[in-house]
């Protein structure tokens, strides 16, 4: 029973331990990634999403990155890449800090090989010499009247492969975190405004931090050209009433407190008003083209900019109000800075100049630091594979009937051997020329 | 003074169109009439198109006054840029001027897609929305550019590869075929090799290239990998190359299945690049509506 159970275990590894595999969930996972660049997906483009046919929705087309299929290929992939990892570790670490020189001459590289012949001493020492002075760690060993070296150079290129695979797992981790913890959210206040961040508009999480934001300015700022230059929030942390933190964020500048991070995501024009209502002086700040409405309190009346003049010298507002559900407005016209109209007779309102409404994204990712590691180590592994390559030279030296002999030396460089017939070429190059100096 | 920095841009564009023009034509002239005078010209003409290549950047530098990294055309420029001197960096360190046959026609076709498919006033510079003002689209970009360019090369490679083996293959005599157009070939293990080098430089730069954009993505909306179609492409391009190099390496995928697998993955860099612009406009709207191409 108990060899069964070993079977299936051992049966479970050697699946989950296959390049093969590996190969097969890759093609997979490149495949419905794909498909779902032809479906319109619901986190890009909601609207597509609904309009496309319902048997697609209900198979999970347009979901398909959160699919159970695409998150268990996933899933999936990352064990293989874990067993690929741990299996490939000892391997790793023997040929890295545990080498040994060859016992006899078939164990040295033949692909790449050469013999030199010479006196056992003044060779041992040329090779050694050379192969320190280029960068080789050497590990030499007497037998007899013989000797064998072994030599490696750049060993921490053999732990490349094995870091960006390991980095892949880090990356999906860093995922998982910002899919299950942390919030994304979006606010749109004005100038002038503080707001808590409770109050955020959110797509995602919970917002679990107890601060509010003040909105200093929001600008849309231009170059002399006429060119947008970008947008700015003049924004401040308030916490407990007090301000902590200030700092003007622009699109490509977000501002992080407490791990929420507030993206500048856009900018929509505003005008400042007062309404004056039985003596009670509201201020109220409208956003163009209709993006929000005052209701002044006791009337039906609903009151819209439906649009502004931004120019800080001349801003004017085009106004609608609207009465309970009327369609039409009862009254419409223009309103210039200073100037005071009369609302049905109900209450008066004035023109102070613009504010800036600033659209931002907020988000809490505790994932992402995870994210740029495993960029990190992706990266440093692909280096350390591709452009730190591994060199081992080994050797072994049999005597003659005197004091010479004859040196049978080799190389290798992992799976690759371009270049290293080069490299290996200048070694024995390099030892044939010392010993000549030597003589 | 802008006036004169465009005309200048304008001709640099023009003199590049046309050396690129002419030096793709000298070098199928040269494998096939074998005679050096045509290579040598082939070679200069290369040359004289990456100085005008490169003028045309600066110039569009210059003139916009920030990297010439932020629309279709502009990418185009670079990624010619890329090709080419990746491709002369081959020529002169591996000795392989019959590339250039495979390679030019590349560069001849992505200017010809310029001239065709866009009006004056796409080329022209334009202003960029904030999203795009970041250091990291340049270091995107450039990352890309190179990556790119290599790959294209390794697509060069693959097609000498297939040609050399077809006639090897199809049993031509060792007489007719150091007569003909491929013996100008290095023997295949060369080409198979080198291809595996060229790949082998070019995918940290692809994933670089990934990386970078996904850093620009967080800073500017906080999301650093959205599912997007041109990022799920790039990220397809990725696994078909890292599949390669897998099979290569642990399969000993050389020669027929590797030359078949570097045209493959250029396909990819191809469709990553205008295929998801111009076959699925509607799912990435920001390069369609502002005509930019975020590679």
């Amino acid at each position: 029973m108990k060899e069964q159970h070993e079977g299936i275990v051992e049966d479970i590894w050697r699946f989950f331990s296959s390049m093969k595999l590996g190969l097969i969930l890759l093609g997979l996972v490149a495949l419905v990634a794909g498909i779902g660049t032809v479906f319109p997906q619901v986190n890009l483009d909601p609207q597509g999403a609904k309009a496309v046919s319902e048997l697609w929705q209900t198979l999970g087309f347009t979901n398909i990155y959160g699919s159970t299929l695409f998150r268990l290929l996933m899933g999936l992939l990352c064990i293989n890449l874990i067993v690929c990892s741990i299996q490939r570790f000892q391997g790793i670490y023997h040929q890295t800090f545990a080498l040994k020189p060859p016992e006899n001459i078939t164990s040295v590289p033949n692909k790449i090989q050469a013999k030199l012949k010479g006196e056992r001493e003044p060779l041992k020492n040329s090779v050694q010499d050379l192969l320190q002075r280029n960068g080789f760690k050497v590990t030499s060993q007497e037998i007899d009247k013989d000797w064998s070296f072994i030599a490696i150079k750049r060993r921490l290129g053999n732990w490349g492969s094995l870091i960006s695979h390991i980095s892949f797992v880090v990356l999906v981790i860093g995922a998982i975190l910002g899919t299950t913890m942390g919030f994304k959210g979006f606010m749109m206040p004005s100038a002038g405004t503080t707001v808590p961040l409770s109050s955020l508009n959110l797509s995602k999480g919970t917002v679990k931090q107890d601060f509010d934001v003040h909105i200093y300015s929001a600008e849309d700022r231009f170059l002399e050209n006429g060119d947008r230059d970008n947008w700015y929030t003049d924004m401040a942390i308030i916490e407990n009433g007090q301000e902590v933190l200030r700092q003007t964020i622009s699109v490509n500048h977000p501002l992080t407190y407490q791990g929420v991070t507030f993206y500048q995501a856009s900018f929509a024009n505003g005008a400042r008003l007062t309404v004056d209502l039985k003596d009670q002086k509201i201020p109220v700040v409208l956003q163009d083209h209709g993006g929000n409405y005052f209701q002044a309190p006791g009337t039906d009346l609903y009151l819209i900019a439906a649009a502004i003049k931004s120019d800080p010298k001349e801003p004017a507002m085009l106004y609608q109000v609207y009465r309970g559900t009327g369609v039409d407005p009862v009254q419409k016209g223009q309103i210039n800075l200073g100037q005071t109209i009369d609302v049905q007779g109900e209450y008066k309102l004035t023109l102070e100049g613009n504010a800036g409404f600033t659209g931002l994204q907020v988000k809490e990712d505790p994932g992402v630091t995870v994210i740029w590691l495993g960029c990190a180590l992706l990266l440093l592994g692909l280096i350390l594979s591709f452009y730190w390559r591994t060199v081992v030279v080994s050797g072994v030296f049999k005597s003659g009937q005197d004091s010479n002999g004859e040196l049978t030396i080799g190389a290798r460089a992992g799976k690759v051997t371009g270049g290293l017939q080069q490299e290996f070429d200048r070694l024995i190059q390099g030892i044939q020329s010392k010993r000549e100096g030597a003589l | 003074m802008n006036q004169g920095l465009q005309n200048l841009e304008t001709s640099s564009f023009y003199i590049m169109l046309m050396a690129y023009t002419l030096s793709m034509l000298f070098y199928w002239a040269w494998i096939g009439t074998k005679k050096d005078l045509m290579g040598r010209f082939a070679t200069y003409l290369t040359i004289v198109g990456l100085v005008a290549n490169t003028a045309a950047i600066i110039l569009r530098m210059i003139i916009a006054g920030r990297p010439p990294l932020s629309n279709a055309y502009e990418f185009l420029l670079t990624f010619v840029w890329g090709i080419t001197s990746v491709y002369l960096f081959v020529e002169f360190r591996y000795k392989l001027k019959a590339l250039g046959a495979f390679v030019m026609p590349i560069s001849f076709m992505i200017l010809m897609f310029i001239i065709m498919s866009m009006g004056a006033e796409e080329r022209i510079a334009q202003s960029i929305p904030p999203a795009l003002k970041s250091k990291w689209i340049t270091f995107h970009v450039v990352t890309a550019m190179f990556s790119y360019g290599a790959f294209a090369i390794s697509f060069g490679l693959g097609i000498m590869y297939l040609l050399k083996l077809s006639r090897e293959t199809n049993g031509k005599t060792a007489k007719s075929q150091a007569q003909g157009i491929i013996s100008r070939f290095p023997d295949l293990e060369t080409i198979d090799e080198l291809s595996y080098k060229v790949i082998g430089f070019a995918f940290p730069l692809l994933t670089l290239c990934i990386i970078t954009g996904a850093i620009w993505a967080n800073y500017a909306w906080g999301t650093y990998w959205s599912w997007d179609p041109k990022e799920t492409w790039s990220l397809i391009t990725w696994i078909i190359y890292a599949a390669y190099l897998h099979a290569r390496l642990m399969y000993g995928w050389k020669g027929k299945r590797a030359a078949w697998m570097t045209i493959f993955g250029f396909a990819a860099v191809l469709f990553t690049f205008f295929g998801v612009n111009y076959f699925l406009p509607g799912l990435h709207s920001y390069a369609v509506s502002q005509n930019i191409l975020i590679v």
